[in-house]
């Protein structure tokens, strides 16, 4: 799909939005829909590797919100197993056209360094974080240090 | 996932590869197996139960009991469990967590197919010490665990051979979808592939292998197809190697395409059935005995008004009176001077069979009012030639002032069919068991204008004469045969809502167009002898019936989010969000990627504050035909054959569908239990006045009420 100037400028802004958390963005540029974004988190405990996500965005972007997909395991009260993460500013009933792709981006690395744990996709984890912090940071270095990709330069 | 060897058998020992008999039914029927758990050991103790589950659709999850952390683990409980040979079971030891729901310690997943088990299927029951791994695939052993089987499962007909030969074909195109869990997820590869995402979204659940002959690839978009090399043909579907349901089979018509026969009830259908679909349908069945009470007791406009002065026929003969069959609601005429009844209005008789004479057509004024053409003269007047009084009781003058309500469009509406009308019957022959089918061929092979005529239905087996009975019966089974979802023609608009909308997936059905001008058909006949269907259609369809604009509203009835999106971009500024919209909208047809224009260059007019109304309108009717553009021309070719579709066209959408699907008697103490209320409680003032003021309403104001907030045939909900 040629056309989709608002995602190509998505992508564009995204690519030079200095923040290095999420700017590093890769995409078959025959097919915009889908996207590859290497999260660098700057926070314990996850910021001994990088985390890669992938977003996938509906044929009638902007009316339907895109999905995200986390490909980089990653030890979190709110990201299951499948890679699926809860994150209202893109659920269904939340969604509004006018949000950009790095607001999302943002909302996800908050989400990551402030997890919600009344709302875990993964309770042993969520009950973990909220009873022994020190584990939780502990277990999740250590499943960062051994599943996620080097941080880039 | 650590498997443990001795529990693995290569295959099977049939031989011969699939051949075709593996897509017949009846060759693997789900069996009851039962599992033992017998202990199990931990590496760290903790209070646990152990839980099993299988992929099957209608699978339950059984639990033993729960030991405390100091208990030795040791169940010896006994579970049965209906599983195939393709199903994978999964064992998990779940803890007892206080607070948040039981976490999974760890976890044993195991096809069917890999159990050992002698010639005839039965399976070996000594006990078996399964490995357990971690929730997340990469923790250490968690532990190991103790289980038997015992019973029976017949076994697939395939060799060893092509199962792992088609295991390496998968991953021979990069598309893991790994049936066993130790295999990552992730190309070790840094550099990914946005195709990856792809087997991210299957789940954990290993997905079956394809049947032999079948491959997966991926189109540009990173959209899976299927390739059946034996046919060379491709589907988006995933073929199934899962066993048709009993008593079915699946078979290829002469150009090759698949259908699928039951040879339970003796019908086909395209689409593959499945457990899930069975039960639609069985739910669908079930639901119409009291469907069918329900029809019954509809009506369009109650007793009494049919005495009232906007009857266009004037008033009864002398010593003649209407009265309704309370069983059917449906009218007839008492003689008291002669003690008879009959079903005929008196004031039509000897009308209706009578024509306009040679060179006379009867047409309606814009505001509805019928007038005569004589042709040969060149002349037009007011009065029906037949008659040589004008149409309707109160005559030319009264008409303009005269209140077009409901029943009065109703009156005019029923004259026109009746002075249209053909003479003599037309007879339809259908059997009840493939009434859909027989009921099309009967309707397809007339003269659509015949249609007109009186109708003369008949169910094979059940001669007798129709004196409309049997006609109703007709129209209420066929309209409720429509929705049948083996057809795939039309669905439900949502969840809660139970009108019809044309399915944008039925070109499934090869013939699907031929199919809605049958439907069209059969609808404008319901229209044209007053006889109502089952269930109705969406409001949008009715408004495009009519020739209506669709608005921005009807869109939700049609896509919530989407119109969400619109009502967005309607109340906020545009020019402030830097949308980068364009007149200029993406679909999806059959997998590919199109782009439609909303006008002439969209794709180059930016869409801002000035001009964000017409793109919305361009949208909302682009977005309410999108893939049934065909069906509903096919639909409207239909109905236009029978009588011109203009001639509903005093009707407003909600009028039209009362004169479909009629009006129920609504049950007021029934609604008022059933109300859901919001921001109010059912003691609030405003709901026991609003109750009130219903209960002072008449049967026919009470429907309008309720189909005028929210839909009719559906839950309502007070705010």
């Amino acid at each position: 799909m040629a056309g989709s100037r608002r995602l190509q400028k998505e992508l564009g802004d995204l690519k030079s939005c200095g923040v290095r958390a999420y700017e590093n963005v890769e995409c078959d540029e025959t097919n915009l829909l889908n996207w590859s974004i290497l999260l660098v988190p700057d926070k314990e405990p996850y910021n001994k590797g990088a985390f890669r996500v992938n977003i996938k965005f509906p044929v009638d972007y902007p009316f339907k919100p895109p999905q995200i997909i986390f490909a980089t395991k990653i030890y979190h009260p709110n990201i299951d197993e499948e890679g699926k993460v809860c994150l209202p500013i893109i659920a269904p009933e939340n969604w509004k056209p006018a949000t950009r792709t790095e607001q999302v981006m943002m909302a996800l690395m908050s989400l990551i360094n402030e997890p919600e744990p009344s709302h875990p996709t993964r309770a042993e984890i969520a009950e973990e974080w909220v009873k022994d912090r020190k584990k939780f940071n502990k277990v999740a270095e250590e499943y960062t240090k051994k599943h996620a990709e080097k941080r880039p330069e | 996932m650590a498997r443990n060897e001795s529990t693995q058998q290569p295959g099977s020992s049939g031989s011969g590869g699939i051949s075709s008999s593996a897509q017949q039914n009846g060759s693997l029927k789900p069996a009851k197996i039962s599992i033992k758990v017998i202990s199990a050991t931990l590496k760290k103790p903790a209070e646990c139960y152990v839980d099993l589950s299988t992929d099957l659709q209608t699978s339950e999850t059984k639990k033993t009991s729960t030991k405390k952390k100091t208990d030795a683990l040791e169940w010896g409980e006994s579970f049965n469990l209906n599983v195939s040979e393709s199903s994978n079971l999964t064992i998990r030891v779940m803890g007892k967590t206080r607070i948040f729901d039981d976490s999974c310690i760890g976890l044993h997943k195991l096809k069917i197919s890999s159990l050992t088990r002698n010639e005839e299927g039965g399976l070996n029951t000594s006990e078996i010490v399964l490995q357990l791994s971690g929730k997340d695939k990469s923790a250490a052993k968690v532990g190991s665990i103790k289980v038997s089987f015992s019973g029976n499962i017949e076994k697939k007909r395939r060799s060893a051979g092509s199962a792992t030969r088609r295991q390496a074909e998968n991953h021979s195109v990069e598309a893991s979808t790994s049936s066993s869990s130790n295999v990552p997820r992730r190309p070790p590869t840094a550099k990914r592939d946005t195709l990856d995402a792809v087997p991210l979204n299957t789940g954990t659940v290993a997905e079956e292998d394809l049947p032999s002959g079948w491959e997966m690839r991926f189109d540009q978009y990173g959209r899976k197809y299927y390739v059946d090399h034996t046919t060379k043909s491709t589907t988006w579907e995933r073929p199934s190697t899962q066993p048709l349901p009993t008593g079915w089979e699946m078979r290829r018509d002469p150009r090759g395409r698949v259908y699928y026969v039951d040879h339970n009830t003796r019908t086909t259908t395209w689409q593959r059935p499945t457990v899930d679909m069975l039960e639609a349908h069985e739910q669908w069945q079930s639901g119409r005995d009291q469907a069918m009470h329900q029809w019954e007791q509809r009506f369009l406009l109650q007793q009494n008004s049919f005495t009232s002065s906007d009857d266009p026929l004037g008033p009864l003969p002398n010593g003649w009176e209407k009265r309704q069959d309370p069983q059917t609601a449906r009218m007839y005429f008492v003689n008291h001077v002669n003690r008879t009844t009959q079903w005929e209005d008196p004031r039509t008789q000897g009308i209706s069979d009578q024509p306009l004479p040679e060179g006379w057509e009867m047409r309606f004024t814009e505001q509805g009012v019928p007038f005569f053409i004589d042709h040969q003269t060149k002349t037009t007047t007011y009065n029906d030639p037949r008659t040589g009084k004008p149409v309707g009781p109160l005559g030319v003058a009264g008409v303009q002032s005269y209140e077009k309500n409901f029943r009065w469009k109703i009156a005019q509406f029923r004259y026109l069919c009746l002075s249209n009308s053909v003479p003599n019957h037309v007879k339809i022959t259908v059997s009840r068991e493939n009434l859909f089918e027989d009921s099309y061929q009967e309707i397809m092979r007339k003269n659509a204008v015949d249609l007109r005529r009186r109708l003369y239905i008949q169910f094979k087996g059940e001669e007798g004469l129709d004196y409309g009975g049997v006609a109703r019966e007709w129209f209420f089974h066929l309209s409720h045969e429509v929705l049948n979802p083996m057809y795939c023609l039309f669905m439900y608009a949502g969840q809660n809502n139970y009108s019809l909308q044309i399915n944008p997936a039925s070109f499934v059905n090869p013939d699907h167009l031929k199919y809605f001008e049958y439907i069209g058909r059969f609808i404008a006949m319901a229209l044209f002898h007053g006889k109502f269907i089952y269930s109705g259609f969406t409001m949008p369809f009715y408004k495009k019936m009519l020739n209506k604009k669709i608005t921005l509203s009807d869109i939700e009835q049609v896509d919530t989010d989407f119109y969400k999106s619109l009502i967005f971009i309607k109340e906020n500024n545009i020019d402030e969000c830097d949308m980068m919209l364009y007149f200029v909208h993406y679909y999806e047809l059959l997998g590919e990627v199109k782009t439609h224009e909303l006008k002439e260059g969209g794709e180059d007019i930016p869409v801002n504050e000035s001009n964000k109304n017409e793109y919305i309108d361009l949208l909302v009717e682009w977005r309410f035909n999108r893939g049934v553009e065909q069906q509903t021309r096919a639909f409207f070719t239909g109905f236009n054959s029978v009588f011109p579709l203009e001639w509903m066209q005093y009707f407003d959408e909600r009028e039209l569908e009362l004169l479909l699907c009629g009006m129920q008697n609504v049950d007021v103490d029934d609604w008022q239990r059933n109300t859901v209320y919001r921001h109010y409680a059912a003691q609030s003032k405003q709901v026991s006045w609003f109750w009130t003021w219903v209960r002072s309403l008449d049967q026919e104001k009470r429907a309008r009420l309720l189909q005028a907030h929210g839909f009719y045939w559906a839950p309502t909900f007070l705010h």
